[in-house]
């Protein structure tokens, strides 16, 4: 089994550093199992829906790229599992050549 | 026999993740899951989601993981079979086709079961309660021609199906045995503003009130009410609660209150076997009692302790419990300890007449819980200062207006 290898993900193509993500807030029910998972990147709105933070303050539901999280440290792993926690699979996850990393 | 070295008893989020986490930190052990219904993982958050139900998401995304992620990553998988026996000194787990198990390291990851509805009559057809994904596929089937549907139960089971029936275009009656919706856990004001929001999608609401029995023939055609009066309907959702399974649990000597008690690690009482998800009655070091509280993200972040826990580490469980649920153009939260006793005392934030209310419940000077109606956004910053056991009194007046943002106060406090 490669180590790179993603479990869940679309496939077996190993996957490169995530560049950005996506809420799909139609799929969102505020479940906020990102918010446990990645709690210095997404928080609830108003709505009950996810958004991400980030850097000067805004937050909403992307897509955002990495360099403007709030949060800077967050690493892949970490990301990753926020996303695959997601029980409407609502996070979208895309790589550096835009590929969809998650679901 | 089989013999495997992780053996994990329950298929859903916490099992799951338990199997995930192991996995990826050793390539090599064997690791079983079993599970009593046909599906591989699914989503059980999903079953009782409008969308879900109405079709408006494919059948399809209800799954989690591909189907060839179990193989993929090396893990077995029986399911469609109850466990019926377990025994912690042979370190073996029967199921009910009489095959065996042995392991080396246990998780206990079974979820509850619904309470049955046992009023005469509930045996008929059209009666249904919302667990798997067996359940889901009878209402969604019942949903398509039903006329008049009735739910029994306040509860976010009872919410969410009255949205979904209400979007389905069935005429509806949700029948509680409440004087208010969520009666005690919500005070009454909060309770009133999610009856308005059903009222208004048209839900009528019975209160104080119990059936007397199902009528009908072999289908549902209605019910008697303890009154004498009765209603028509051609289908019955029943949201009544949960329980756990614990019989073949409690015979292999295994300590259980409710749950299965565990301290802080998710151990059980027997060596070499954990608990996680809604089945675990833990130690909360946040509330410093055994608390067992089940939805997603419990289950999921226990899976994952639990099965560091199982290869060694020793990562305690230490995370706020809340949930959260929206529907009929409200939305609903919970945080931490929300019950008021005694010895609390309540902030109240915004207004059930803002349209917008939650209340801050306090004891010691630190913040155990909060309910929060049209106010999610409280959610993260209250859950953080419980977390944080931030002293609350030079931030009262913040936490009392409505529009201060309260990420001020962690940040004051950092």
């Amino acid at each position: 089994m490669a180590e790179e290898k993603k479990s869940g993900g679309a496939g077996s193509r190993p996957a490169g550093k995530i560049k950005k993500i996506v809420v799909n807030r139609d799929l969102c029910i505020g479940a906020a199992s990102c918010v446990v998972n990645a709690p210095g990147v997404f928080e609830l709105d108003g709505e009950n829906k996810a958004v991400i933070m980030q850097k000067g303050g805004a937050k909403n539901s992307g897509p955002t790229e990495r360099p403007n999280f709030e949060d800077g440290t967050i690493d892949d792993e970490a990301l990753l599992m926020a996303a695959q926690s997601c029980p409407t699979k609502a996070i979208f996850v895309y790589d550096e050549d835009d590929r969809q990393v998650y679901p | 026999m089989i013999q495997t070295k992780y053996l994990i008893i329950g298929g859903g989020v916490a099992g799951t993740t338990a199997a995930e986490t192991i996995r990826a930190q050793d390539k090599q052990s064997g690791i079983h899951v079993v599970s009593d219904e046909p599906y591989r993982f699914y989503s059980r958050i999903m079953l009782s989601k409008p969308s879900f139900f109405l079709e408006k998401i494919p059948w399809d995304s209800v799954f989690l993981k591909t189907e060839s992620w179990a193989r993929e990553n090396n893990i077995e998988y029986t399911l469609g079979q109850p466990v019926v026996a377990l025994d912690t000194t042979n370190k073996t787990a029967t199921l009910q086709d009489g095959q065996q198990i042995s392991y080396e390291k246990l998780l206990l990851a079974l979820g509850t079961n619904v309470r049955r509805w046992d009023v005469p009559g509930a045996d008929k057809k059209g009666v249904m309660h919302l667990r798997t994904l067996n359940d889901a596929k009878q209402v969604i089937a019942a949903v398509k021609t039903a006329k008049q549907a009735i739910v029994i139960g306040g509860g976010f089971i009872g919410f969410e199906m009255c949205d979904m029936l209400k979007l389905a275009g069935v005429d509806t009656t949700l029948i509680i045995r409440e004087k208010y919706f969520w009666d005690p856990l919500l005070d009454e004001p909060s309770g009133r503003m999610i009856e308005a929001a059903l009222k208004k999608a048209g839900v009528k609401i019975i209160y104080q009130t119990l059936v007397q029995e199902v009528m009908g023939q072999a289908a549902v055609a209605g019910v008697k009410l303890q009154d004498g009066k009765t209603l028509p309907a051609d289908m019955i959702i029943v949201g009544i609660g949960t329980y756990c399974p614990l019989e073949w649990v409690t015979k292999a000597g295994i300590a259980c209150n409710r749950g299965i008690l565990a301290n802080e690690y998710l151990e059980t009482s027997a060596p070499d076997v954990w608990t996680a998800g809604d089945a675990a009655e833990y130690k909360d070091l946040i509330l410093n009692e055994n608390i067992q509280l089940g939805n997603w993200v419990n289950a999921h972040v226990h899976g994952r302790v639990a099965g560091l826990n199982m290869m060694g580490h020793r990562q305690p469980y230490r995370q706020v419990s809340f949930y959260t649920a929206q529907g009929l153009g409200i939305t609903i939260a919970f945080t931490g300890d929300v019950r008021t006793t005694a010895d609390r005392q309540i902030i109240y934030r915004g207004s059930p007449e803002a349209n917008a209310y939650t209340r801050i419940i306090v004891q010691d000077g630190e913040i155990e819980g909060a309910t929060m109606i049209n106010r999610t956004t409280d959610l993260a910053p209250l859950t953080k200062i419980i977390e944080q056991d931030i002293k609350i009194e030079p931030y009262r007046q913040q936490l009392r207006d409505p529009a201060c943002d309260l990420r001020a106060v962690i940040k004051q406090q950092a």
